[in-house]
């Protein structure tokens, strides 16, 4: 038996819009009976406003795709389409406290669904309006744009986790090498935006410059939208309080004599002073490679460090 | 949790996957866990009611299961041990053969046993199976080459109750001088067994599927067949089983194997009426469902149906909310993606095999227990219909879909 938060079983014993909405102007279809779920997302949008004033479900699938069917819903009503576009899997799976690892499929569904159901409102087909690209698990007819959307918006680290997310390499598991190619393609990407990869040795790119964001940033920032005059005093930069608690931690550890001063913070670009022992030789690498490791630490971010 | 989801109110029917201790098995256990602790190799007096009752248990196994003798009878872990025991014992005790003739609806144990043995150079055939589970026996007869080492092939089927010709086919395999194991947990309790009989050379079957505790297996092994043993140390089992005897839980499935031999007719004749009325409750009230599996030779406990358009997860959770407990063949009830792997031998279209659910009752099942659950199942599953796209009896239909579900797909993935 699985271990479904409360607010799981709840949306699947007392479904919220389970009917259909017989003038739904907006619908979606997803899944099918082969693969063991499927979901018909139906939406009334008012044409002139485009908020949504009315959402409803009908599923075939286990307790969480009828449950995440039912949050689903309960969260798009009211909104407006531009609003409810940004809505990600993982905030469905917020909603409902959780879903056990090997369901998480289930929310990546009904994200799914809204897709459809709003390429059908547009006059499209979803299979049209999107792009799968290529075919990577043919058990499950998963291509290769799905694999990468749920890498790059969950942070997927390895095939298992996948799996749980989309299917793929569930079946026969002959994709199961190509999934983890694919992984690595997409943290490549990931890292050059800043994020670190857990459990790896991050890979440095000292060229790029990007502006850092605060820990737990959720887009990021260009570099040419940050004014040349708030690049230039550290105190401007958004992880300045980060970076200055870094610095005061290393400092009360280094033995006496030793110290290190910050002299500019640009983006994700540190110059720093360093004094006494730790001024050249192997104890300058040391400090260094430690000060780096703690920045990406507390602030989520690669930093490249000059001392001068 | 309700009363009803109590243990001692609950309505359990999932007696194929494990059941409930049996009360004299306990009070039989209990001795050995208190007083008589000793080593049943000691020298001393400690050993010597332990000895005593390990040769009662395994009197009362051999008796059980029609064992002409009881040395016959090895203790072991699990069913699994013994299965796996008489895979490695006939490749090891005849290096002249090296292939193994199984089905493709026999238990992991065997399955993944047999994978492993074919990635080491052991040549696997596996027999067909026909749509209702039954072995193609002509099929079975070619397959029986001079190299084959033993012939493996289940009693009794898990999911569906399908009950396999075992006499036939292990006289079949002797006849040709072939080792012949089954595969006998799902059987055992069930059916009126007489191993000495039949050609079976070699019988697995535990504890717990019998109302004794998890941890106990059995393997039968006759007089005169090749063995070489899997666990190697001391000289317990007469050294065909190494490793100090698990004694409180031999003497509890000492006792569990004389209760289900007084049991057996009670199994055939009112709990499988229990298991017809239940079946053809459903049938009658329930649309667009059907049985799957071999009616005419299944184990009397066992039923397992297909509804279509819903899924078996689903079902399972709901009937948990009245505290019935059940099993399902679903991808969603399990860690895989995929069906069970019977329901794909048998080529049960993927859209019904997400919807099997199997209901295994047992001597502890009562009237009531089927009352209930035909009292609420149709209610489940017209819940489950209503909110399923596929389900389109009595429903509003909305325009402008480019799409539709089809619920009839007979495809099965590769």
């Amino acid at each position: 038996m699985w271990d479904y938060s409360d607010k799981v079983k709840d949306h699947f014993l007392h479904p919220r819009n389970a009917r259909v909405i017989e003038d739904a102007n907006a619908v979606g279809d997803v899944g099918s009976i082969i693969c063991g779920d499927a979901l018909r997302l139906m939406l009334k949008i008012d044409p002139t406003t485009e908020v949504i004033e009315d959402a409803a479900f009908q599923t075939y699938g286990c307790g969480s795709a009828i449950a995440s069917s039912s949050a689903l819903t309960e969260m798009l009503k009211g909104k407006s389409l531009k609003e409810a576009e940004k809505i990600t899997n993982q905030e469905i799976v917020d909603y409902l406290g959780g879903l056990p690892p090997e369901k998480m499929h289930c929310s990546v569904m009904g994200r799914e669904a809204l897709d459809a159901a709003i390429a059908n409102y547009h006059g499209k087909s979803y299979e049209n309006s999107h792009d799968d690209g290529e075919l990577v698990c043919h058990c499950f007819g998963v291509g290769i744009n799905k694999i990468k959307k749920a890498v790059w918006e969950n942070h997927l680290t390895t095939v298992e986790e996948v799996t749980n997310y989309t299917k793929a390499g569930g079946g026969c598991g002959s994709c199961r090498m190509r999934i983890e190619e694919i992984i690595d393609e997409v943290w490549v990407d990931l890292e050059k935006c800043g994020v670190p990869r857990p459990g790896h040795v991050p890979t440095p790119i000292p060229s790029l410059n990007v502006a850092a964001a605060p820990a737990g940033f959720n887009s990021i920032t260009p570099v040419s939208s940050i004014k040349k005059d708030e690049m230039s005093k550290p105190e401007d930069s958004p992880v300045y309080n980060e970076v200055m608690a870094v610095l005061s931690e290393v400092n009360s550890g280094l033995s006496e004599g030793s110290s290190i001063t910050l002299k500019s913070l640009k983006g994700a670009h540190l110059e720093v002073v360093f004094a006494g022992s730790i001024k050249d030789g192997m104890m300058k690498e040391m400090t260094l490679g430690f000060l780096k490791q703690k920045l990406t630490a507390a602030t989520g971010r690669e930093f490249t460090v000059t001392v001068i | 949790m309700s009363a009803e989801n109590n243990n001692e109110y609950g309505i359990y029917l999932d007696n194929n996957a494990t059941t409930r201790i049996a009360p004299e098995v306990v009070e039989a256990m209990l001795p050995y866990f208190k007083e008589y602790y000793g080593n049943a190799s000691s020298q001393h007096g400690y050993g010597v009611p332990v000895e005593k009752a390990i040769i009662h248990a395994r009197e009362q196994v051999a008796d059980f299961i029609g064992a002409e003798y009881p040395d016959e009878i090895i203790f072991t872990s699990c069913a699994t041990e013994s299965d796996n025991t008489a895979l490695w014992s006939a490749l090891w005790s005849q290096p002249q053969k090296n292939r193994i003739v199984t089905t493709p609806v026999e238990h992991p144990a065997i399955m993944s046993t047999c994978d492993f043995l074919s990635s080491r150079g052991a040549e696997i055939a596996y027999v067909k199976i026909g749509q209702d589970g039954r072995i193609d026996e002509e099929d079975f007869k070619n397959k029986l080459t001079p190299n084959t080492a033993l012939c493996s092939i289940m009693w009794a089927n898990n999911e569906t109750g399908n009950i396999y010709p075992v006499e036939r086919l292990s006289a079949l395999c002797r006849e040709r001088g072939i080792m012949f194991h089954t595969d006998a947990v799902q059987a055992v309790a069930k059916l009126p067994i007489s191993v000495k009989d039949t050609g079976i050379n070699m019988l697995s079957f535990s504890g717990h599927k019998i109302h004794a505790p998890k941890g106990i297996g059995v393997l039968y092994v006759r007089r005169g067949t090749r063995f070489i043993p899997f666990m190697k140390g001391g000289h317990q089992e007469r050294g065909r089983r190494a490793g100090t005897e698990n004694v409180p839980y031999i003497v509890g499935l000492g006792m569990a194997c004389e209760l289900a031999k007084k049991h057996l007719s009670e199994i055939n004749t009112r709990v499988k009426a229990l298991r017809d009325r239940l079946e053809n409750g459903i049938i009658s009230s329930i649309p667009h469902c059907f049985v799957t599996g071999d009616k005419e030779h299944r184990t009397a406990n066992t039923l397992n149906v297909a509804f279509k358009f819903v899924e078996g997860e689903a079902i399972l959770l709901m009937l948990n909310e009245y505290g019935i407990a059940a099993s399902s063949g679903s991808a969603c009830s399990s860690d895989s993606l995929e069906p069970s792997h019977v329901m794909r031998a048998m080529q049960v279209p993927f859209s019904a095999a997400h919807g099997t659910i199997r209901f295994s009752l047992s001597r502890y099942t009562k009237d009531e227990d089927i009352d209930k659950t035909l009292e609420v199942l149709p209610g489940i599953i017209s819940t489950l219909r209503s909110m399923s796209p596929y389900w389109k009896e009595g429903k509003p239909v909305i325009t402008g879909l480019d799409h539709e579900f089809d619920a009839d797909s007979k495809e099965v993935r590769a």
